[in-house]
């Protein structure tokens, strides 16, 4: 890559916008896209990237371009390689099938039709990208450019636009910047769903000359990663996004904090500033305009409380990250008790869009009151999962039947858990409820910044509930006593009761502690560590009374509840469970019957999972 | 209250005499509790003044209360308790006696201030020439304890920072990385040498899971307990990783190969169960961690499981 050029004038990052993209539509031969990223890699994206460059070079393909981007969303059919221009794409991929590929498709242009995706029910291939349905009912306005961009180069993003937004900003007040995003109704993705464009006004209107902005990218959620993947995918649209911010708020400096756990993606971004830098894009008047704007990461060191927004300024400040009480808010006394404007990492993706293709656009996508798309990572016992992008207002069914594709291994959907720790179990009678702030906080969860776990009939409630209360209890951060002491009796009464222990009045016990948490707790993390609880009291209560009535857990996941064993007429005496058995507590040969002995066994459920003959009963 | 106990005083139910020493906050609470129930006490304390610890104290934990206001009311009361008698610069020299009849012999120092008729301007403070210079023992340079190229390790991270305390959690993590785990002395040599209280640098390395106070092994084994892993059977497999390494979560195998902790979520859900040695992620499903380390012993080059339903 030719080195950067520092820009010095608005007029001359225009042209060179406009020269990029000429480029672009010139460019004829076909391209293939690698979709990688944390999970792509792991799954062999790397693989599939080594064979694609072998390939072509030996096919000899000069006007082929490979394009190693960021993760393209449909993460359990990775990996992938999708063709561009027409958009086929061959998921789950076998390296050795590269080369085929490239032979036939790249190169003729035909379709192999053994390697395209299936539909399930009826077998039949569908080869491209938006008509497979876990893409069809997705409306991808953030993430549709993963594809199209190299996350390591600038260029790719000016390219296609990338930075006319910005542009767009310097030629407008910062006045008129916080009235259009007001207008587009950009409610803010981290979870609490508030008005982005007020917000910012606060920001703007505090006095002081030194004025701070951070991306909170401390995306801590279990079961989620849309900051991830978009830091990952296409970190300039971030990016510019808070650029703009820099120019609304008329801030001077800015973080951008994201979690130590997402090497990757910090990886990523510290390239994506180094070359905003070698442009001109950060540091002093940039592009000109007499504005001045520093950049800089911060690796959040593994707490989850420091997505909160003054625990996350504490960290920051060098202190632990506890949080404090507000107000003040950010806005007027925030990192160094100056203003600060803190936005997740989706929200500034989100004011790129709104800043390329206006209010009015945006506003028309979604719901009244919930405008735009949401980012959702579906994950769990779903068939498909991934990354989804889908407007506001689709409900939950259209997301896990017909985008999630069902419930894999044939087994009944019970819940959907939405909004991490925060957040609330969903029952399938609420399923056709539409996801929007308002509708997901009403049944008693929440919008979250958007993990979205489907648990099906082996998943036991009680157990999840147990697994939040835990999780949160080694994330209280001990501040206030409410929610470092009411966690710790919590996960006591919910231990009592997966063990079958369980007293009268435990429930009604739990429901009191949730109360006063709630109420008197001093940051978000307390005040809706209760949720998970609440929810699954409401909506699975059954369960529990089987926990505590009939020393039963339905879904046999609570140990001290669950027992196996074998059934001698079903046993063919095939000795693999004795051999998978970590405990050696199967006894029995070939020609003896096999017995679990029941003090040994540690009810890890390895001998119900190997037995191809159903033998081995749960109870 | 004071009312109160100035009829309990009077009265001839009580007798025998309290001595408290030691005039912090215990010691005023347990004085003013004993004299309101009738006991005449004596409060000594070595120092000028009555209050101790508390008095420096902004908020009181956990509760973040106003130290100074749940201590003022109670020092007034202290002084303007007939029952209580103050001893200020005094010292315990010598006690004789049984349970019920003990001797005290108190030293009480000079003070060369008429007590009774004090009133605290402070005036003689201002005027006195000489001025009174707290004498700190002096801190020790910890750099004459610690090797010399663990010195220079510490050196050459803190120049890769700016010096305010706002790089300690960035500094911390480098040092962890560079020392595999964050040793005392390097602790006492970032407070030295940043300028920061060794409380505050303590406090910010036990609060984040990134950094562990205690040596670790060669290779970290994470077990991913994210929500998405946990529905896939994520504690099945880590009860899978216990029994194989013989360690819990936190701990260090005795060869010191292996440390094995466990994380809240790697945002790798689609994965799920999802196991990272060293820096390589892999789809462990129950049952099939045993493989995994077996091949990462012996060496077999197979780090990435092939995706199931891979077309073959």
């Amino acid at each position: 890559m030719s080195p950067l050029k520092k820009i010095g004038s608005v007029k001359e990052l225009e042209k060179l916008i406009g020269r990029l993209a000429e480029e672009r539509k010139a460019r004829k031969g076909r391209t293939i896209v690698v979709p990688g990223g944390t999970c792509g890699n792991a799954r062999g994206a790397e693989i599939i990237l080594q064979a694609v460059k072998d390939g072509v070079e030996k096919a000899g393909l000069k006007d082929v371009e490979i394009r190693a981007t960021g993760c393209i969303g449909y993460c359990s059919q990775e990996p992938m390689l999708l063709i561009l221009p027409e958009r086929t794409l061959y998921p789950n991929l076998d390296p050795k099938r590269v080369e085929d590929i490239i032979e036939r498709t790249v190169k003729r242009g035909e379709v192999i039709e053994e390697l395209l995706w299936k539909d399930g029910g009826s077998g039949k291939p569908i080869s491209i990208l938006e008509e497979i349905p876990y893409y069809s009912k997705q409306e991808r306005i953030i993430t549709g450019n993963t594809e199209n961009v190299d996350p390591g180069s600038i260029e790719d993003y000016l390219s296609i636009g990338g930075y006319g937004a910005f542009l767009n900003a310097l030629k407008m007040t910062p006045e008129e910047v916080i009235e259009e995003v007001k207008k587009a109704g950009l409610r803010g993705r981290g979870g609490a769903g508030f008005s982005t464009g007020t917000k910012w006004g606060f920001a703007r209107s505090a006095g002081g000359d030194t004025k701070y902005i951070i991306c909170n990218g401390d995306e801590g959620d279990p079961g989620a990663f849309m900051d991830r993947s978009l830091l990952e995918g296409n970190p300039h649209s971030v990016l510019e996004g808070v650029l703009i911010g820099a120019h609304a708020i008329g801030a001077n400096k800015g973080y951008l904090y994201i979690r130590k756990e997402y090497p990757l993606a910090v990886r990523t971004v510290r390239r994506a500033l180094e070359q905003m830098d070698e442009m001109g894009l950060i540091g002093r008047n940039i592009l000109g305009s007499g504005m001045d704007f520093d950049l800089e990461i911060y690796e959040g060191a593994g707490a989850f409380v420091c997505g909160e927004e003054t625990a996350l300024m504490a960290s920051i400040e060098g202190r632990a990250g506890e949080p404090r009480p507000r107000p003040p808010y950010p806005a007027q006394s925030g990192l160094w008790g100056k203003p600060t404007n803190i936005n997740n990492v989706k929200s500034w993706a989100n004011v790129t869009l709104i800043m390329n293709r206006g209010a009015d656009w945006y506003s028309s996508v979604g719901t009244e009151n919930s405008t735009g798309t949401m980012l959702f990572s579906l994950v769990g016992k779903c068939v498909n999962s991934g990354l989804v992008e889908v407007p506001m207002g689709i409900t939950l069914r259209e997301m896990i039947f017909d985008i999630g594709g069902g419930i894999a291994d044939g087994n009944e959907f019970k819940a959907v858990q939405t909004g991490g720790p925060s957040g609330g179990c969903i029952p399938e009678s609420l399923l056709d409820l539409k996801i929007d702030y308002d509708s997901l906080t009403k049944a008693g969860a929440m919008m979250g910044s958007g993990g979205m776990i489907v648990m099906d009939n082996r998943t036991c409630m009680v157990d999840v509930a147990r697994y939040f209360v835990k999780f949160l209890m080694d994330e209280s951060c001990g501040k206030c006593t409410p929610c470092r002491e009411g966690l710790v009796q919590m996960n006591i009464i919910l231990g009592r009761v997966t063990r079958g222990e369980a007293r009268d009045g435990d429930l009604g016990l739990l429901e009191e502690l949730a109360g006063v948490m709630k109420d008197t707790s001093l940051c978000a993390l307390g005040q809706t560590a209760p949720n998970p609880i609440l929810t699954t009291l409401r909506y699975f209560r059954e369960e529990f009374e089987a926990h505590i009535r009939d020393k039963r857990c339905p879904a046999h996941v609570c140990k001290a509840l669950t027992s196996y064993s074998i059934d001698v007429e079903k046993c063919i005496r095939c000795t693999l469970c004795a051999t998978k058995c970590p405990t050696g507590a199967i006894s029995g040969s070939s020609k003896n019957p096999h017995v679990i002995d029941q003090e040994a066994c540690v009810k890890c459920g390895m001998c119900h999972d190997v037995c191809k003959f159903d033998a081995v009963e749960v109870e | 209250m004071n009312d109160e106990s100035i009829d309990v005083a009077e009265g001839p139910s009580k007798k025998g005499s309290v001595m408290v020493i030691g005039g912090g906050i215990s010691g005023i609470q347990s004085s003013l509790d004993l004299a309101d129930s009738g006991f005449k006490v004596y409060l000594v304390d070595s120092g000028t003044s009555i209050g101790g610890t508390m008095t420096q104290l902004d908020k009181t934990f956990p509760t973040n209360d106003c130290a100074m206001c749940i201590l003022a009311p109670k020092l007034v009361y202290t002084g303007r308790h007939p029952n209580i008698q103050l001893m200020t610069a005094s010292e315990v020299k010598k006690l004789e006696g049984e349970p019920g009849d003990f001797t005290v012999t108190v030293i009480k120092k000079a003070r060369s201030v008429d007590v009774e008729l004090c009133t605290g301007c402070g005036d003689c403070v201002v005027h006195c020439p000489v001025r009174y210079v707290p004498q700190l023992p002096e801190e020790k340079d910890v750099r004459k304890e610690m090797r010399e190229d663990d010195i220079r390790k510490v050196e050459e991270v803190l120049s890769r920072h700016s010096s305010d305390s706002s790089s300690l959690v960035p500094v911390l993590e480098d040092l962890n990385e560079e020392f595999n785990h964050l040793p005392e002395m390097v602790l006492r040599c970032v407070s030295q040498l940043m300028e920061v209280p060794l409380s505050q640098v303590y406090n910010v390395a036990t609060f984040f899971t990134a950094f562990t106070l205690t040596p670790r092994g060669k290779h970290t084994i994470k077990v991913c307990l994210g929500t998405a892993c946990h529905v896939r059977g994520a504690p099945r497999v880590l009860d899978e990783v216990k029994l194989q390494l013989g360690i819990e979560p936190g701990e260090t195998t005795e060869d010191g190969m292996f440390t094995l902790e466990t994380v809240n979520c790697l945002g790798t859900c689609a994965l799920g169960p999802v196991v990272v040695l060293d820096e390589e992620y892999h789809m462990v499903t129950p049952g099939k961690f045993g493989d995994l380390i077996e091949n990462f012993k012996t060496g077999v080059a197979e780090p990435i499981p092939k995706p199931e339903g891979a077309i073959e």
